[in-house]
């Protein structure tokens, strides 16, 4: 199986304004973190300056673009030199007041940041699963560490283990989140296990059954994280 | 006008993003500036009208030079172009940080790249006087 049936995701440049930059960063964050096995991107100036290949890429995958502005440059990339998208979303539309606070030199990141990156990824994640439930289960990609992006360099984060009742569970980007959850203050002392557990739920299915064997392990890997 | 490729899928993209705006923001504040490369992809007609008459410079992440060519394509005029890929070959072996986030060595190759894009904006700045 290809990767035919990967949900693509592209992003505007988005340079002359802060909220192209939080549009690139959560779409690696989506590729990286919260979807790597399903998601694949590229270039959007590729589309002009490359050749065929980078010109099949909406044709051949299911496509979200994520735009910084309303002049929606990546949907209308996408549309006139690849295909149809399959959804547009605009960071600006998902973070209302929120942008302005936003900067668009890596320097300069804040907490304000940090933020709109987490919720603009969580919506393309969320557009990303629509999308994959529309696809025939028997034709969706399963392997695992299968994430990828189109110009061959996107890797995904490596996953951390927790021993779950006894069974070894690989959780995506762990360490993305907690290093997501150490900036924001959460030290490992009090009333912090249910926090990671809630965190970590949004990205992991969790059966209700084992959720005190998660809440146990990831708080004993965050304390350990904490401490290096 | 300085550009950069942005790329996604590499650190040389993301370099090429920060000594943009290390040049436009700190270096050269009042003799340079920056346009979105997606706006020139799309033929947005403010964005030429800017970018025309302007000398450009372009950072390019990767040699598929998605900048350079994308400016050339919409009719404007490359002065000097950077390859970051070229700079980084100097320092081969380095950790230079990922498409997210830069390293120590990252950020001193955005400085190294930016300093010479800003010289760059300094000559042609004093030429088209």
């Amino acid at each position: 199986m290809g990767e035919i049936n990967k949900v693509g995701i592209i992003s505007c440049s988005g340079e002359e304004i802060p909220a192209g930059t939080v549009s690139r960063m959560a779409t690696r964050r989506v590729l990286e973190l919260l979807r790597p096995q399903s998601t694949v991107t590229l270039c959007l100036p590729l589309f002009l300056a490359g050749e065929e290949m980078e010109r099949r890429f909406a044709r051949e995958h299911p496509t979200i673009t994520v735009d910084g502005c309303d002049k929606l440059c990546a949907k209308r990339g996408t549309e006139t030199y690849s295909g149809q998208v399959a959804a547009s979303l605009v960071v600006t539309d998902i973070l209302g007041d929120k942008a302005a606070g936003c900067h668009r030199s890596l320097r300069d990141v804040s907490k304000i940041d940090e933020e709109a990156v987490w919720i603009v990824a969580k919506k393309i994640s969320e557009q990303v699963d629509v999308l994959l439930a529309s696809i025939p289960h028997s034709e969706q990609i399963k392997e695992a560490g299968d994430a990828s992006c189109a110009c061959s360099c996107g890797t995904p984060a490596p996953e951390i283990t927790i021993q779950i009742n006894g069974k070894t569970v690989a959780v995506n980007g762990l360490h993305l989140i907690f290093e997501h959850l150490h900036k924001q203050g959460l030290e490992p002392t009090n009333d912090y296990a249910d926090r990671v557990l809630d965190t970590v739920r949004i990205y992991h299915f969790i059966e209700p059954a084992e959720e005190n064997f998660y809440r146990d392990a990831l708080a004993a890997a965050y304390r350990k994280y904490c401490q290096h | 006008m300085v550009i950069p490729c942005s790329g996604i899928g590499k650190v040389q993209g993301l370099i090429s993003r920060e000594a943009v705006y290390r040049v436009v923001d700190a270096l050269t504040p009042d003799r340079a500036e920056t346009v979105c490369l997606a706006l020139l992809v799309t033929g947005d007609p403010e964005t030429i009208k800017k970018v025309r008459p302007s000398p450009c410079i372009t950072i390019d992440g990767c040699p598929k030079l998605c900048a350079y060519k994308n400016v050339e394509m919409s009719g404007g005029k490359v002065f000097h172009a950077v390859h970051v890929f070229e700079t980084l070959k100097r320092h081969r072996g380095k950790p230079f940080g990922s498409p997210t986030a830069l390293s120590e060595d990252g950020w001193a190759a955005v400085n190294e790249i930016a300093a010479d894009v800003a010289e760059s904006v300094r000559q042609m700045t004093i030429e088209h006087r």
